[in-house]
C-alpha cells in the first residue's frame, strides 16, 4: 500500500537532505499560493508535472497513473468558479448557472493552481520516506523526539493495521455479518463492525510500543544530549537541487512575462 | 521513605524489591496485591510464576520501573527499589520497535543514552553477536525477521543499555517451539552476570536454569518461594491447577485419551463412511499465486488433524482457502456437494461462491477479530440468527446451551472484549460451532494460552470429535500432534502432505 | 505506614498519548485517503452533493479528542491524518498540512472553551462544525470562494457545516462509545483520587 509510492530508480531529490528540501518545498508552496497570474500557473503546472516525470523517480508509466488524476482535480477545482463565480462580463447564464469573462478565468486559474500544488507535493513526497522527513525534523528543526519518534512509530505500525482489516473482512464474511438498518444507522453500523477492532487493537499495540520505548531509556533519564544515527549534512547536491528547483520555477515565471498565454495577471476579482 | 530507582540503598546486595505493596486497577473489586513484600537479591534468576490474571507481570512491572512512572497505576508501598541500569524484553515481537529497520532500531536506543556516532556500529555489531544474530547488513528491515529473531532483536537492544538486571516478561510465549529455544539460548548467554527476573508460564527451557521460583496464588500472595526442585516437589498440584506448563503436564491428559480411546474402540467403526471434505489436485492461490497445494486428502467424522510445518509454509492459507476465502482450483467436495472452483472464474460465478460457514465452523488465530456483538449472549445467538434458520425461542435456547457447555455463565451481558484470554477464546469456538457443523477449523487456537486454556480448548475439540464432528487444527504444540490428534497434515512450501505414522489411532486411518 | 506512589506529573502528552493519537489518526488517515473517491461518487447528485460527505475529514480531531481527552490532541490529530493522506501521493499535497493545522486548531478551540471537560455528542457536533468554519477559512485564503455569489458560498458550507457536525460530531460520538465499551480506553484514563483512596480500605 505504502510502496506503492516508492521510487524504482534513485534520482538526485532523493539524496538531498529532507529538511533542506522541505524549507525548498514550503518557498515553491508559497510561490504558487501567492500567484495571481494565470499563465505564471499555468507554466508551475506544467514545469512541476515535467520534473515530476524526470525527478520523481517512477517509470514514465507509473508517472502517466499518478498524473492521471490531475484531470478530475483540474475540474474539481476550477468548476464551482467558473460556474458560480462573481463577475461582470457575461458570457452565459443559465437558471442559476452564470459564466462570466473573469470567474472562467479565475476557475482555470485555481485548476492550474491545484495542479501545480499536486505535482509539488507528489515530487516530494515520492522522494522523501517519512521516516526520513521525520529524522530530519528532529534534527534539524528541533522537532521535540518524542512527536518524531510517535509519527516514525506509528507509521510502523500502519500496515499491521491493514493487514487486520483485511483480516476482519474475512471474518466478517465467515461469520455471515449483514449490515442491519439502513441509511446512517446502518452506515454507522458498518464502520462500527471494521472500526471497533481495528482501533482498539491499534491503541493497544500504540501504548505498548510507547511503554517499550520508555523502557528504553526514551527520554527516561532527561539532561542527558540526545545524538543521531544518521549524520545531517548540506552538500553539493543540496545545492544542485536548490539551483534546479530555482531555474524551473524562475523559467515558469520568465515564460509567462515573455511568452503570456492569456496575459491575466490579477484573478481576483475587483468591484 | 518512599524511594525508587535506587538500588544500593536498600543493601548492597538487593537488586530490586518491594515492601508491603498495595495495588487495585481502578475500578475493580479486588486488589491485585495486598501487602506483598519481597525482594530479589544482585545476581539471582528469578522466575516469578502463577495462574493467568495473578498480577506477575504487573509486578514485573513495578520491580522494572515502569509501573507507576511510565504506567499510572494505583499502589501504595512503603518501599520500591528499582535497578538503576534495567532492561525488559515484552512478550508481543510486533509492539517492542520504533524504528523499521535493524539498525536504526538499535540507533534508537544508543541515541537515548548519548552515545557518540562512530561508536554505534560497533556496539550494535557486539550485541547482536551476543543474542545469536548474524546479519550481513545491519540496514535489513526489521519485518524481514521471523518473530523469534524480533524477540532477539529486542534482547540485543536491551543488552545496548548495559543493565544490571533483565526483566522478561513472557519473551517466548509467541514464538514457534525454534524460536522459543533460540530466544532462551540467547537469554542465558546474555545474562552471564546479571540478575534476571522472568515471568513465564512455560518451564521446559528455563526451569533448570532458574535459582529461585516465586510461586503466586490466584490472589496474588506468595506461596511457595524456593528453589526449583522443592516447588516442583511440593506444589505439583497447584501448578496443574494453575495452568503453568510444567514438565510432566500432558501425563493427565494422556491418561484421559487412554481412556476415551478404550470407550472409542468399543463403539462402532468409523471405517467405510463417506468423508466429510474430499480434495483433489486442489490449489489455493493469494494475488494470483498459488500458495498451497494437496494432491489429494480426506476428512473423515471423527477425525482430529493436526496441520504443521514451518512458519509460512502456508498452514493459514490452507485453511483460508478451504474456508472460500482465498481462491481455489481443483476438486472440492464438502459434505457430498461439490463446491465450483473460484480461480479464474468470472467475478458473477465468483460471487456465489459464498464461505461455507453451515457447514464448516472457523476459529481464527485471534478471537477479537471474530467478534460482531456487544454482549457475550448476542455474540453467540449471532450465527443462529442469520438465514432466517430457527425462531428467537431456540436462539435464546441454544445459547443458553452453549453458554453453560463452554463454562461463561454470569458473563452474558459482558463485553466480549472485556473477557480474559481463556474466556475470548472459548466464546470465540462457541460462536464458531453454534450451528452445529460438522467441521471445525481452528487456526492456532492454543497459541500463547497457559496449559489450562489449551486443555480446555482441546477437551472441547475432543467432545465435539466424539460426536462426530472432524477436527482440523493448526498447531505448533508439540503435545497436541502427539497425544490428541488422529492424523497429522505437514505443510511444507506450499504443500500439504499426510505423515504417516502420526497420530495415537493409527488404526482408525481411512482413505488414501 | 503506606505512601502513596503518585507519578510525578508531567506537563502535557505522555508518549503513550502521543503515539495513540498519531497511530488512530494514521489509521483514520487511511480512510480520509479511500474517503477521496466516496466524495467523487457523491458529485454526479446534485450540485454540491459532495458536500454532504466532507464531514468525515474532520473526524480525526474529534475522535481522538473524545477517546484521549487531553488539550492539543486534536490539531495533532488533524495534522497526523493529513501526513498519511500526503504520504500515500494525495493530489491535494502540502496543501493539506495548512488545512489540517487550521481546522485541527478549530476543533481544539471548542474543545478548549469547554475547558476540555465536555466530551458529549453535542460539543463533538461543535467541533466537528468549527472544522469546517477552519476549511473555509483556508478556501478564502486560496481559493477565493468570497469571489463565489453570495448563495453560492452560503449553500455550500452550509451543507459543509451540517455534514460535519452528522459525521465528525455523532459518528464520532459513536465510535468513541463502542470504543469505551471494549474497556481498551482504560489504558488511556488517568488514575484518579478515589482509584488511590481504595487503597486504604480492604
Amino acid at each position: 500500500m505504502i510502496e506503492l509510492l516508492t521510487p524504482s530508480r534513485a534520482t538526485i531529490l532523493q539524496r538531498a537532505n529532507p529538511a533542506f528540501k522541505l524549507v525548498l518545498f514550503i518557498v515553491l508552496f508559497l510561490v504558487t499560493v501567492q500567484t495571481r497570474s494565470i499563465d505564471f500557473a499555468i507554466n508551475q503546472a506544467a514545469v512541476y508535472t515535467l520534473l515530476l516525470f524526470i525527478l520523481g523517480g517512477f517509470p514514465v508509466r507509473k508517472t502517466l497513473l499518478i498524473v492521471l488524476p490531475f484531470m478530475l482535480l483540474f475540474i474539481s477545482s476550477s468548476s464551482t468558479m467558473i460556474l458560480f463565480g462573481k463577475g461582470d462580463t457575461l458570457w452565459w447564464q443559465w437558471g442559476l448557472v452564470r459564466i462570466t469573462e473573469e470567474s472562467f478565468y479565475r476557475g482555470i486559474h485555481l485548476g492550474f493552481r491545484s495542479i501545480a500544488f499536486a505535482a509539488e507535493g507528489l515530487l516530494f513526497v515520492s522522494t522523501t520516506p517519512s521516516v526520513k522527513l521525520f529524522y530530519a525534523l528532529m534534527q534539524s528543526f528541533r522537532l521535540a523526539p518524542r512527536y518524531a519518534y510517535s509519527f516514525m512509530a506509528s507509521i510502523r505500525l500502519l500496515p499491521m493495521v491493514w493487514e487486520e482489516f483485511l483480516i476482519r473482512r474475512q471474518a466478517l464474511q465467515v461469520r455471515g455479518a449483514r449490515i442491519r438498518g439502513k441509511g446512517l444507522k446502518g452506515l454507522a453500523e458498518h464502520i462500527r463492525m471494521y472500526a471497533v477492532p481495528l482501533l482498539s487493537q491499534s491503541i493497544r499495540r500504540a501504548h505498548r510500543v510507547a511503554v517499550a520505548m520508555e523502557a528504553k531509556q526514551f527520554e527516561g533519564q532527561g539532561g542527558r544530549e540526545r545524538t543521531y544515527f544518521y549524520p545531517s549534512r548540506i552538500c553539493w547536491i543540496d545545492g544542485i537541487v536548490l539551483m534546479l528547483l530555482v531555474l524551473a520555477s524562475f523559467a515558469a515565471y520568465a515564460a509567462a512575462l515573455h511568452f503570456p498565454w492569456l496575459g491575466i495577471t490579477d484573478v481576483r476579482y475587483h468591484a | 521513605m518512599i524511594n525508587h530507582g535506587t538500588a544500593g540503598k536498600g543493601g548492597d546486595t538487593v537488586a530490586a524489591s518491594v515492601t508491603e505493596l498495595r495495588l487495585k486497577f481502578p475500578g475493580e473489586g479486588s486488589f491485585i496485591f495486598k501487602d506483598l513484600s519481597l525482594s530479589i537479591q544482585k545476581g539471582e534468576r528469578v522466575l516469578l510464576l502463577g495462574p493467568s490474571g495473578c498480577g506477575k507481570s504487573t509486578l514485573l512491572q513495578i520491580l522494572g520501573g515502569l509501573i507507576p512512572h511510565v504506567i499510572e497505576v494505583p499502589l501504595k508501598a512503603d518501599e520500591i527499589i528499582v535497578p538503576a541500569s534495567r532492561g525488559y524484553v515484552f512478550q508481543d515481537p510486533d509492539t517492542q520497535f520504533c524504528m523499521p529497520y535493524v539498525d536504526e532500531e538499535l540507533a534508537f536506543v544508543l541515541e537515548n543514552r548519548g552515545i557518540e556516532r562512530e561508536h554505534m556500529v560497533r556496539q550494535m555489531r557486539e550485541v547482536l553477536d551476543a543474542v545469536g544474530l548474524h546479519p550481513d547488513e545491519l540496514h535489513v528491515p526489521v519485518d524481514s525477521l521471523s518473530q523469534g529473531m524480533k524477540q532477539r532483536l529486542a534482547l540485543a537492544s536491551v543488552l545496548l543499555l548495559e543493565p544490571e538486571v533483565i526483566f522478561l516478561d513472557e519473551p517466548s510465549a509467541l514464538l514457534d517451539p525454534d524460536g522459543r529455544k533460540q530466544m532462551w539460548e540467547a537469554v542465558w548467554h546474555a545474562a552471564e552476570g546479571r540478575t534476571l527476573v522472568v515471568v513465564e508460564h512455560r518451564l521446559e527451557e528455563i526451569a533448570d536454569r532458574m535459582d529461585r521460583i516465586i510461586l503466586f496464588s490466584p490472589d496474588g500472595s506468595i506461596i511457595g518461594d524456593g528453589s526449583p526442585e522443592w516447588i516442583f516437589r511440593t506444589f505439583r498440584r497447584e501448578l496443574a491447577q494453575y495452568g503453568i506448563w510444567y514438565p510432566g503436564v500432558w501425563e493427565n491428559f494422556i491418561r484421559l485419551m487412554e481412556i476415551r480411546q478404550a470407550e472409542a474402540e468399543n463403539s462402532a467403526s468409523r471405517s467405510g463412511l463417506t468423508p466429510l471434505l474430499a480434495l483433489k489436485k486442489y490449489t489455493g492461490f493469494r494475488a494470483n499465486r498459488p500458495v498451497i497445494y494437496v494432491e489429494a486428502a480426506e476428512v473423515y467424522p471423527g477425525d482430529f488433524i493436526a496441520v504443521t510445518g514451518p512458519n509460512g509454509a502456508g498452514k493459514s492459507s490452507l485453511l483460508l482457502s478451504l474456508m472460500c476465502l482465498l481462491r481455489f482450483s481443483g476438486q472440492y467436495v464438502l459434505c457430498g456437494e461439490g463446491i465450483p472452483e473460484t480461480a479464474g472464474a468470472s467475478r458473477k460465478r465468483r460471487k456465489k461462491v459464498c464461505p461455507p460457514s453451515d457447514r464448516i465452523g472457523y476459529v481464527f488465530q485471534n478471537p477479537e477479530f471474530q467478534f460482531v456483538a456487544e454482549t457475550v449472549q448476542e455474540e453467540i445467538g449471532f450465527s443462529l440468527k442469520n438465514p432466517g434458520m430457527t425462531s428467537l425461542n431456540q436462539v435464546d435456547e441454544t445459547s443458553r446451551r452453549f453458554i453453560r457447555s463452554f463454562h461463561l455463565e454470569g458473563l452474558e451481558q459482558r463485553h466480549p472484549y472485556q473477557l480474559s484470554m481463556g474466556q475470548k477464546r472459548r466464546l470465540s469456538i462457541a460462536a464458531a460451532v453454534v450451528c452445529g457443523q460438522p467441521i471445525l477449523l481452528l487456526d492456532e487456537p492454543t497459541f500463547g494460552q497457559d496449559a489450562r486454556n489449551t486443555f480446555a480448548i482441546l477437551d472441547y475439540c475432543l467432545e465435539m470429535q466424539a460426536k462426530g464432528a472432524a477436527i482440523v487444527m493448526v498447531t505448533h504444540e508439540e503435545g497436541i500432534v502427539r497425544h490428541a490428534a488422529t492424523r497429522v497434515w505437514e505443510v511444507l512450501d506450499g504443500v500439504v502432505n499426510e505423515r504417516p505414522d502420526a497420530g495415537l489411532h493409527e488404526e482408525r486411518r481411512v482413505g488414501t | 505506614m503506606n505512601h502513596a506512589l503518585t507519578m510525578e506529573k508531567r506537563k502535557g502528552l505522555r508518549l503513550s498519548d502521543l503515539l495513540v493519537t498519531i497511530l488512530l489518526s494514521l489509521v483514520i488517515g487511511v480512510v480520509y485517503h479511500f474517503w477521496g473517491s466516496v466524495y467523487d461518487l457523491f458529485k454526479p447528485l446534485f450540485f454540491q452533493a459532495d458536500e454532504l460527505v466532507y464531514g468525515v475529514w474532520f473526524l480525526a480531531p474529534t475522535l481522538a479528542m473524545l477517546l484521549i481527552r487531553k488539550p492539543g490532541v486534536a490539531i495533532l490529530a488533524e495534522v497526523a491524518a493529513a501526513h498519511v493522506e500526503i504520504m500515500f501521493g494525495s493530489e491535494w499535497g502540502i496543501q493539506l498540512v495548512l488545512y489540517s493545522l487550521v481546522q485541527g486548531l478549530a476543533a481544539e478551540l471548542i474543545f478548549a472553551v469547554f475547558r476540555y471537560r465536555s466530551f458529549r455528542m453535542g460539543t463533538a457536533a461543535f467541533a466537528g462544525a468549527a472544522a469546517a468554519l477552519g476549511s473555509l477559512l483556508v478556501d478564502v485564503y486560496y481559493g477565493y470562494v468570497t469571489d463565489y455569489t453570495l448563495w453560492m458560498m452560503l449553500f455550500k458550507y452550509a451543507l459543509r457545516i451540517v455534514s460535519s457536525a452528522i459525521l465528525a460530531g455523532y459518528l464520532a460520538f459513536a465510535l468513541a462509545k463502542a470504543l469505551e465499551a471494549t474497556g481498551v480506553t482504560q489504558l488511556l484514563r488517568p488514575v484518579s483520587k478515589r482509584d488511590y483512596e481504595a487503597l486504604d480500605h480492604d
